[in-house]
């Protein structure tokens, strides 16, 4: 028995012990309670046990009404597809914007490249709050950029930059574009040049090599990225919050709404899980080729 | 060791190099004012060490640097600023570089696909590249699931698909293990003589380079030394870096003693040596004069005459099963090595580590250089 133990307590397993345990405690359990949040009914102003003693017996109480109620008001679909467009329009111009940015990156000369590095992950130095702040004093009517562009007669009436989808999309852009690059440009420094001079020799002009050889070698990294933008731009908050307008409705709004103003923990956590659940599914296509990969590589 | 050359048809020039210069950085001089000639289906080896400039001059070729200097003449065009993708050359990668990504068969159609070739035509040339290199029954695979000497030959057929006049290896058996290395070195010569493609290789092996090459040029620092036939280059070797880079080579550093007609007597510290072919020179010039080990003959007996031999004592017996290389110490401490064939099982006649032997060469097994 002591033995056993002993085993089970050795060097490995302890080690692994540590991410199970912060796996438990801070993911595990938290989204079991959301799950069982979702599934509870509101009574007055807290949420209702599910668990019920009639006649000596438990009853377990479960309701799918938050479900429902999502499922059929038209201003969570809308919301969830909404979001959805948001973040995959942040997405696609992050990797619009980053595939070159990661690229010269990769081709610049080597000793160039941690100062390279560093640059991109200067901006995390100071607050994501307050860099989403300062794009606020740039934007607004009576702003920088305004301003300038007004002074030098290039507009005649301040160009509405600000509490729009332009805003929205361009503060999503600019705070998920290091998580872009990052990956890509992991990615494309490992990519051999001799593949490129191979396609080159073999008659390809640089744009055909871009596209049939440069694109397809990069895939984990594209993908990887896109996981990175999307995921969390399916869910910002501060983001929509601070830059978004009225008609930039996004899920992360939603929730904080239906847990601060209406206070409706089952809604808000049934909103929760259904978003979890839209983020899950690329996730697990993502999982599911890349172990096929995996494999193919044996 | 060479294979021996095909009757000589009329040679014409298909790859001209004149001048070339390529300098890196303003400074380092990769290639230094090389020219060349490489005839009509003919095998051409660039032979060197690392640093060579001898994979440069090949992406000089490739079109994958400009030469700072010079021009690069194919088939009588001037193809110098030409980019790779436009001119009729194909190289075979070192480690072949082969798109991962894509299978055996779309690797080797990559190249007739950019030309717009219809389709039945590509199909038709994938599948006769494929027999060619044997590998029809792998034209589904992905390159990480074949062995490398497949993958080698995959690298082959898709530089041969475009039917180049000009056909580049860089090192092309380099990332096989020796074994197998041998065994390709001869398909790969008989896939290029069949299809009758001209080739550049480059390879810093010199076996590889006398089996598969019908002309070698051996460079060394930017510049080529020496340009022959494989046996005219081991034979006759024009400078002390060509003798030493091919080949192991005994070195005796003398001055002549004699100048006549018929012959020369060079004296150096280990012994006298008596040429018996033409050298241009006159009495007390410093000359090197180089024996090859293999035209060493050891023997515990003294041989006859004065010239041509010299004794010491075994120092190193380093054995190979069919022959065996003896290093002995001359009294001037210098180290020869003699190769011996071991055709005798006679325990007697053995030499060994410790004995006194007598080195001797024939006169027509010495090649004299000049400094």
């Amino acid at each position: 028995m002591i033995n056993h133990l002993k085993k089970l307590l050795s060097g490995k397993n302890t080690i692994i012990l540590v991410p199970y345990l912060w796996f438990i405690l801070l993911v595990a359990i938290p989204l079991s309670i959301v799950l069982k949040i979702s599934l509870s009914e509101m009574s007055a102003t807290s949420v209702a046990d599910m668990l019920s003693w009639s006649q000596g017996w438990p009853t377990i109480k479960i309701n799918f009404a938050s479900y429902l109620f999502l499922a059929t008001d038209p201003l969570y679909i809308d919301t969830y597809l909404s979001s959805i467009k948001y973040a995959l329009l942040t997405t696609l111009i992050c990797l619009f914007v980053g595939f070159p940015f990661a690229y010269f990156m990769a081709r610049a000369p080597k000793h160039l490249q941690p100062m390279l590095l560093m640059l991109i992950m200067l901006p995390f130095w100071t607050s994501f709050l307050l860099r989403i702040y300062a794009w606020k004093t740039l934007l607004v009517s009576n702003g920088i950029i305004n301003n300038a562009l007004l002074s030098f007669g290039v507009i005649n009436q301040p160009l509405a930059m600000m509490n729009n989808s332009f805003s929205l999309v361009l503060g999503m852009v600019y705070s998920y574009l290091p998580f872009m690059i990052l990956p890509l440009y992991a990615n494309l420094s490992k990519l051999d040049v001799r593949f490129l001079e191979a396609a080159a020799d073999l008659g390809a002009s640089a744009f055909k090599t871009f596209w049939l050889v440069t694109v397809p070698l990069s895939k984990a990294g594209i993908i990887a990225g896109s996981m990175l933008v999307f995921i969390p731009a399916v869910g910002e908050y501060v983001i929509p919050e601070l830059l978004g307008g009225s008609d930039t409705l996004m899920i992360g709004r939603v929730l904080w709404d239906e847990f601060f103003a209406n206070n409706d923990w089952p809604m808000a956590s049934a909103v929760a899980v259904v978003m979890m659940l839209l983020i899950l599914l690329p996730i697990s296509l993502l999982n599911s080729y890349q172990s096929g990969q995996a494999e193919s590589k044996l | 060791m060479a294979t021996e050359p095909k009757p000589n048809k009329v040679k014409t020039d298909l790859l001209r190099v004149e001048g070339v210069t390529k300098v890196f950085d303003g400074v380092i001089k990769a290639v230094d004012n090389v020219s060349l000639t490489v005839a009509q289906a003919e095998i051409f080896a660039l032979l060197g060490g690392s640093g060579s400039g001898k994979s440069t001059l090949l992406r000089l070729l490739a079109g994958f640097e400009k030469p700072t200097k010079g021009r690069i003449f194919l088939a009588g065009q001037d193809i110098t600023d030409l980019p790779p993708y436009q001119r009729p050359i194909n190289m075979m990668f070192q480690s072949y570089a082969l798109f991962p990504h894509l299978t055996v068969w779309q690797n080797i159609a990559f190249g007739l696909q950019r030309d717009h070739m219809p389709k039945a035509q590509i199909a038709e040339r994938v599948e006769s590249m494929l027999k060619l290199v044997q590998l029809t029954s792998f034209a589904q695979r992905k390159p990480h699931q074949l062995s490398g000497g497949q993958q080698q030959r995959v690298a082959l057929a898709r530089s041969l698909a475009k039917q180049p006049k000009l056909l580049l290896l860089d090192e092309p058996l380099g990332a096989l293990d020796k074994k197998l290395r041998e065994k390709t070195q001869v398909e790969l010569v008989g896939i290029i003589e069949e299809v009758g493609v001209t080739c550049v290789l480059v390879t810093h092996d010199q076996e590889e380079a006398m089996t598969m090459a019908s002309t070698i040029a051996v460079m060394h620092e930017g510049t080529i030394l020496q340009t022959g036939t494989p046996d005219e280059v081991y034979e006759r070797p024009n400078s002390r870096q060509v003798a030493e880079f091919i080949g192991d080579v005994n070195i005796f550093e003398g001055q002549i003693e004699t100048y006549a007609a018929d012959h020369v007597l060079i004296r150096s510290e280990a012994c006298m040596h008596f040429v018996m072919h033409g050298i241009s020179g006159h009495v007390g010039l410093p000359v090197l004069v180089a024996v090859r080990p293999e035209k060493v003959v050891l023997s515990k007996k003294r041989p006859a005459g004065e010239v041509n031999w010299c004794s010491g004592e075994v120092v190193a017996v380093v054995y190979f099963g069919d022959h065996t290389i003896y290093h002995i110490q001359l009294a001037n401490a210098q180290v020869i090595k003699a190769q011996q064939m071991n055709s005798t099982t006679d325990l007697a006649e053995v030499i060994a580590w410790g004995d006194q032997v007598y080195a001797s060469w024939s006169g027509l097994a010495m090649v004299v250089l000049v400094q």
